[in-house]
């Protein structure tokens, strides 16, 4: 893999976050939006929620958006990948650069949410360590948002189809990986979704438990779960993806 | 001729610079643009070089031979029921300016996608510097540029930042990338909105920038799929002397194109291809020799029975 490449790579990708105003608003705006909307109305002790219960689910949705920016992206850009793809980039390079950009992203969002948090509230016992380690756990927990993106730029053809089915893997991860109360029948199936284990982890974290088994066995999770979606993504993405 | 000496040129005049290549004992056809000129003068290029290289190549046949760069050989490349390249065999000579002529959906761009790795073929083999287009396509990577047909630009970026990201990908050093990006935007231009954001661009902006991406790396062998689709008449014929100049530079260029006066203007060889067949090749003086007419266009009808811009 060479660095030059690479470098050039991951630069685009930030510009594109800072310079594309639909990506901005998804990436950073609307999280900071989210938190503020959600710490209003959800954290409040007769909901059964608090703010440390709310913050960690908003940085997992903050994070499955990924999901959209990244199966967009990869929908309207094909001609532009095809012309890279003429070049001597590698597709190691390439997918290296998603992954990095993309776990930049993810890290400007946890920063983004917790701060506003802290600003409205929110006092974890964890301290500043729980928020430093929060960190690299959710961009870890990145990964599997880029395979996901690029499971739906493979199936979808057009840009717009990429964001609507988009939401075939974000809606679930929303309303059964985080703190949206659900029936015990439904808790099966929460098992099933990555953000899950991602909440349960950051909880724990933010309670300064993250030497327990319980977090151990969720950052386990979280990691495989998360290379593995992202090798799918980017096997099926090579294969099927038109490019 | 220094840096101190290109200067000076830039400054003049067209009639200015006619005078030095007059007084240079240099021929410079007044028609091309003050641009060309500058450039031919700083590089110390004599306008005689290209019309006499033209001329060489136009009276001689053999001039390229035992220089294979690309060779097909019964290629073939099917869509499901549809074969758009049908059997395609051809030879293009090192430092060679080939067109491929064809209507819309006639294959060249099909042809084109083989030959730079983005489909693999049906049936045949085609090989570039002695690569093989399906087994070593990482090398052939390294010596190739390619000017898709859609201009293919990062539209949040500026002119500069969409050559500089080319050029990075084929590791070129900042120097290089910086003055070979200043020289062809200058030569197309483009210096004046190279800090604005692509996607702002006209057409026609966007289709020199998409040229210039496929040149920054100096490659041997250029792909310009349709590089002047849709400029007006005076981009083109700038572009025309910018393509024209690559020769210059002993660069093989490929190009498609459905323009007979592109083809006509700056091609050593002419190949029609229609439905997937090359049905045809040829300088263009020797393909209007056979066939008895005055202009590749009425070449093309003699072959195929009909106008190339019929279907567009």
């Amino acid at each position: 893999m060479r660095l030059q490449s690479l470098s050039a790579l991951v630069t685009i990708e930030i510009k594109k976050l800072v310079r594309h105003p639909v990506n901005l608003f998804l990436n950073l705006l609307f999280p900071a939006l989210l938190t503020i909307v959600f710490i209003f109305t959800f954290s409040d002790p007769e909901l059964g929620m608090s703010i440390n219960t709310v913050v960690p689910g908003l940085v997992v949705y903050a994070v499955i958006f990924l999901i959209m920016t990244v199966a967009q992206s990869f929908s309207s850009e094909r001609k532009l990948l095809r012309r890279l793809n003429t070049t001597p980039m590698t597709s190691t390079e390439f997918i290296g650069s998603q992954i990095i950009s993309n776990m930049v992203i993810a890290i400007v969002q946890v920063v983004v949410v917790i701060v506003l948090a802290y600003l409205l509230g929110f006092r974890p016992q964890s301290g500043l360590q729980g928020i430093i380690l929060a960190i690299p756990v959710t961009a870890i927990f990145a990964l599997s948002s880029v395979g996901l993106g690029l499971i739906t730029a493979t199936v979808s053809k057009r840009p717009e189809t990429g964001t609507g089915l988009s939401f075939l893997f974000i809606l679930p991860q929303m309303f059964f990986g985080t703190f949206m109360p659900v029936s015990s029948s439904m808790q099966n199936i929460a098992l099933l979704v990555p953000s899950h284990y991602l909440f349960n982890g950051l909880k724990l974290i933010f309670q300064g438990n993250w030497m327990s088994l319980d977090f151990l066995f969720d950052f386990a999770i979280i990691s495989l779960v998360s290379v593995m979606i992202v090798i799918v993504g980017v096997v099926l993405f090579e294969k099927y993806g038109n490019i | 001729m220094s840096s101190a000496d290109n200067s000076f040129l830039k400054e003049l005049e067209k009639k200015q610079l006619l005078k030095i290549a007059n007084q240079k004992g240099i021929k410079m056809p007044e028609k091309w643009s003050r641009q060309l000129m500058i450039e031919l003068l700083s590089l110390n290029i004599t306008g005689n070089e290209i019309l006499e290289n033209k001329q060489k190549t136009l009276t001689s046949k053999n001039k390229f031979k035992g220089s294979t760069i690309i060779e097909i050989k019964d290629l073939v490349k099917k869509f499901e029921n549809i074969t758009a390249v049908d059997k395609l065999n051809l030879k293009i000579m090192e430092g060679e300016l080939f067109s491929l002529l064809g209507a819309n959906g006639a294959g060249k761009t099909t042809t084109i996608n083989i030959l730079t790795g983005l489909l693999n073929p049906t049936n045949g083999t085609a090989a570039i510097a002695g690569y093989d287009v399906t087994k070593n396509i990482s090398e052939i990577k390294k010596i190739i540029g390619v000017c898709p047909q859609e201009a293919a630009v990062f539209p949040y970026l500026n002119a500069r930042e969409n050559i500089e990201l080319i050029g990075n990908l084929h590791s070129l050093s900042k120097k290089d990338i910086e003055s070979r990006t200043n020289r062809f935007l200058e030569l197309l231009g483009l210096t004046e909105s190279s800090k604005r954001k692509a996607g702002g661009y006209s057409g026609g902006m966007l289709r020199k920038l998409n040229l210039i991406m496929a040149l920054i790396n100096a490659p041997k062998i250029a792909f310009l799929d349709e590089p002047t689709v849709g400029m007006d008449a005076r981009a083109r014929r700038k572009t025309w002397e910018f393509i024209g100049s690559l020769k210059m530079e002993n660069k093989t260029v490929i190009l498609t194109t459905h323009y007979i006066e592109e083809a006509e203007a700056l091609s050593d060889r002419v190949g029609i291809i229609d439905y997937g067949q090359l049905i045809e090749v040829g300088t263009p003086e020797e393909l209007k020799n056979k066939y008895g007419v005055k202009n590749l266009e009425q070449v093309f009808l003699n072959i195929t029975g009909r106008r190339i811009t019929e279907g567009l």
